[in-house]
């Protein structure tokens, strides 16, 4: 079971925001590619000319360099009721793979999400549950408890706060989450990483919130908020690449689903963005 | 090998504060806990490759900035946040360099090195200056032979202390004086600047 | 008062982080900057033409300048006014200084266009600058840019500098700047915004069990 990274989808500008011509340049993979709104529709290209296979799917436009299939479903996104949320791609000096493990992360919340999505001293992670559901060729983690001083733009105070986390896609990942103005159901917030060489990403996160009263603005800032303190991490850790082979870093209990996340991207031969042996 | 590296000069770390140096040993984390005491480290926490000069201390402890891991002067990691009640194993430690504060400045060598840096005596720390230019080239044109010298520079009334830096491929000069007053320290800042500008032009000039 | 705002601007952080200091409070609003580009629509330039952000309105008085927004923010505290030509000379500079920094910020984190060698050289002149005039400080006992106590030039200066990494360039060789930026984040009311972390070396340990290190080794 392997899955080759030029045949998968990837989110390259969001669909209500499309470049007007002469389009706008970037990069997939390595590769030079040039986004143009033609007459709406999205137009994706080689900088020598190759037109791309394109796809419109939550809030994005997703193009790939090869022959993709379906791309993994996200049935939230057309469920009534909920808020789409387009928070706009921010460029990271990372590995892709290294911003997703990041987004699977929950220990870091006290010390870089400071009295938003953590606080000292609640610092424990709580046992949770994580599989490699090998039918769906998905890492999920589920049962993940922790308290947030300030969850949600809707939240109000602290409160421990139960998460989902799921990667279906190498350098994309859906987290579900406690909604606070609606219990019993989840929000979904998402990461979908463009990778634009082995170090260097374009991240697009997107949401699907239940929240009626946040002007999108604020939701927008919410999110970016969260994600420019990630930011600085992950320009700071050493190697830049994703390191793979168990004993290049130290992973504890807290750290299972990156760990799953690893034994994943290995077993499906995912190397791209990745560090194979010790440096 | 170097021996000895003049990794900072002691003034430009506070009591619990962490800096980063890049050195020819690597790139380091160098940190003072709340007694004084210095301590280096490889700039890279074991657990996910983050950077330790960007962490905190708290008493005579090093955290990261990432998951807050914890380690004392000696690299052992002593405390993990998410598992509060784990005592970390032996195995999890920041990899850790010798280093000891001497004449003014701080002094990292590999660890298990025996001997002790250079002697620095009757001097004062003032500045430290990042120069655009190898170590090779700023030695040469200071007349400086190994790691450390005295310079007399125009408007500048002291001779002043200058330790090299090898700060991979761009080069630190730590400069000290004997004690002066501020007018005297301000002058010999300025000619610091005037001589930084001075290494960097030349050698420009000289390769177009 | 009103604060037309973008979380991840710097210019916007300063006025929050002025008004944070004094322990004033204002309205925000939101201003979709990135992806909407909300400054530039037409709703947003009945606000301000220039269709620029940071916005600060108070009653009848519009300010789109941070040097004048924290003018206005300190009119009642005039300690933050300072003394002398040199807080004038540095609220200047903070606009050369988010020009250089600020835009290398903006073309590496956002995509914004722009020359990025050119706009880091710039701002590694601007902070080798600002390096030297604190170094002077420091020799004659002072910890901010123009004295003893903070002004409105060092809020004006500090989001740019502090947020300078974002742009891919790196704070390391800059000893006297370190010891400022951590004196302004420790000043007592102190906010971060995303790309500066919490000092938490400034909070207590949450719990007793770790005091002190028995073990005494460097050398």
């Amino acid at each position: 079971m392997t899955r080759d990274i030029v045949n998968e989808w990837f989110p390259v500008a969001i669909a209500a925001l499309l470049p007007t011509a002469p389009g706008r340049e970037t990069l997939l993979l390595g590769q030079a590619i040039r986004i143009t709104g033609v007459d709406g529709a999205p137009v994706v290209e080689t900088l020598d000319g190759r037109k791309l296979p394109v796809k419109i799917a939550y809030g994005h436009v997703w193009t790939s360099l090869g022959e993709p299939g379906e791309i993994f479903p996200l049935p939230e996104a057309t469920q009534p009721g909920r808020r789409l949320v387009d928070v706009g791609s921010v460029r990271v000096k990372c590995s892709p793979l290294r911003a997703v493990e990041n987004f699977l992360d929950i220990a870091h919340f006290p010390f870089v999400h400071t009295d938003i999505l953590g606080s000292e001293p609640h610092t424990e992670v709580y046992r949770y549950e994580v599989q490699i559901r090998d039918e769906i060729d998905e890492v999920w983690a589920t049962k993940v408890r922790f308290y947030q001083p300030q969850a949600a733009k809707s939240a109000e105070g602290g409160t421990e706060i139960e998460y989902m986390y799921r990667v279906p896609h190498p350098t994309c990942s859906v987290l579900y989450k406690t909604s606070p103005p609606r219990p019993g159901e989840w929000d979904v917030i998402t990461l979908f990483v463009q990778p634009l060489t082995e170090e260097l990403c374009e991240v697009w996160p997107w949401m699907a919130l239940f929240d009626d009263e946040t002007s999108m603005a604020e939701l927008i800032h919410f999110q970016q908020m969260i994600f420019m303190q990630d930011r600085s991490i992950l320009e700071n850790q050493l190697p830049r690449k994703l390191p793979l082979d168990p004993g290049m870093e130290t992973p504890t209990r807290a750290d299972m689903t990156s760990i799953a996340y690893r034994r994943w991207l290995k077993r499906n031969g995912i190397s791209y963005g990745a560090q194979l042996v010790a440096a | 090998m170097p021996n000895w590296v003049p990794a900072a000069l002691s003034a430009d770390l506070s009591i619990a504060t962490a800096m980063p140096a890049k050195t020819p040993l690597g790139e380091l984390a160098i940190w003072r806990g709340g007694s004084g005491r210095v301590s280096a480290f490889h700039d890279r926490c074991p657990h996910r490759g983050m950077r330790l000069s960007h962490g905190f201390v708290r008493g005579e402890m090093l955290s990261c900035i990432y998951h807050g891991w914890r380690y004392d002067g000696t690299g052992q990691c002593r405390k993990i946040p998410a598992h509060p009640d784990l005592v970390p194993p032996a195995a999890v430690r920041a990899g850790r360099l010798a280093c000891v504060e001497q004449g003014g400045l701080i002094w990292v060598a590999a660890e298990g090195t025996e001997t002790a840096p250079p002697e620095v005596g009757g001097v004062l720390p003032l500045r430290s200056i990042a120069v655009e230019r190898p170590i090779a080239e700023v030695a040469a044109a200071l007349g400086i032979d190994g790691l450390m010298g005295k310079v007399s520079l125009p408007g500048c009334k002291e001779a002043l202390t200058l330790a090299l830096l090898d700060a991979q491929g761009r080069t630190v000069l730590h400069a000290l004086m004997p004690e002066a007053d501020a007018a005297t320290r301000i002058a010999a800042s300025r000619a610091l600047e005037a001589l930084r500008r001075g290494l960097e032009t030349e050698t420009t000039e000289a390769a177009q | 008062m009103i604060l037309y705002d973008y979380i991840l601007s710097p210019e916007c952080y300063t006025a929050r982080l002025m008004a944070a200091l004094l322990g004033k409070r204002f309205e925000q609003v939101a201003v979709d900057f990135h992806p909407g580009a909300e400054h530039r629509g037409a709703a947003f330039r009945q606000v301000n033409p220039a269709g620029r952000i940071p916005v600060l309105v108070d009653g009848p008085l519009t300010l789109t300048e941070p040097a004048a927004i924290l003018n206005h923010l300190v009119a009642d505290a005039p300690e933050w006014l300072g003394q002398g030509p040199l807080v004038q000379e540095w609220l200047a500079r903070a606009t050369h200084l988010a020009a250089s920094l600020g835009g290398a910020r903006a073309h590496e984190m956002l995509g914004q266009p722009g020359d990025l060698d050119r706009l880091q050289a710039d701002g590694i002149m601007w902070l080798r600058i600002l390096e030297a005039a604190l170094t002077e400080a420091r020799i004659n006992g002072h910890a901010f840019l123009t004295g003893p106590a903070p002004t409105i030039a060092d809020i004006a200066v500090f989001p740019h500098v502090a947020l300078a990494p974002d742009g891919g360039v790196s704070l390391d060789d800059y000893p006297a700047i370190r010891l400022w930026l951590r004196a302004v984040r420790s000043l007592a009311g102190f906010i971060e915004m995303p790309g500066i972390h919490r000092l938490h070396d400034l909070s207590p340990e949450p719990n007793n069990e770790i005091g002190g290190d028995p073990v005494v080794a460097s050398a």
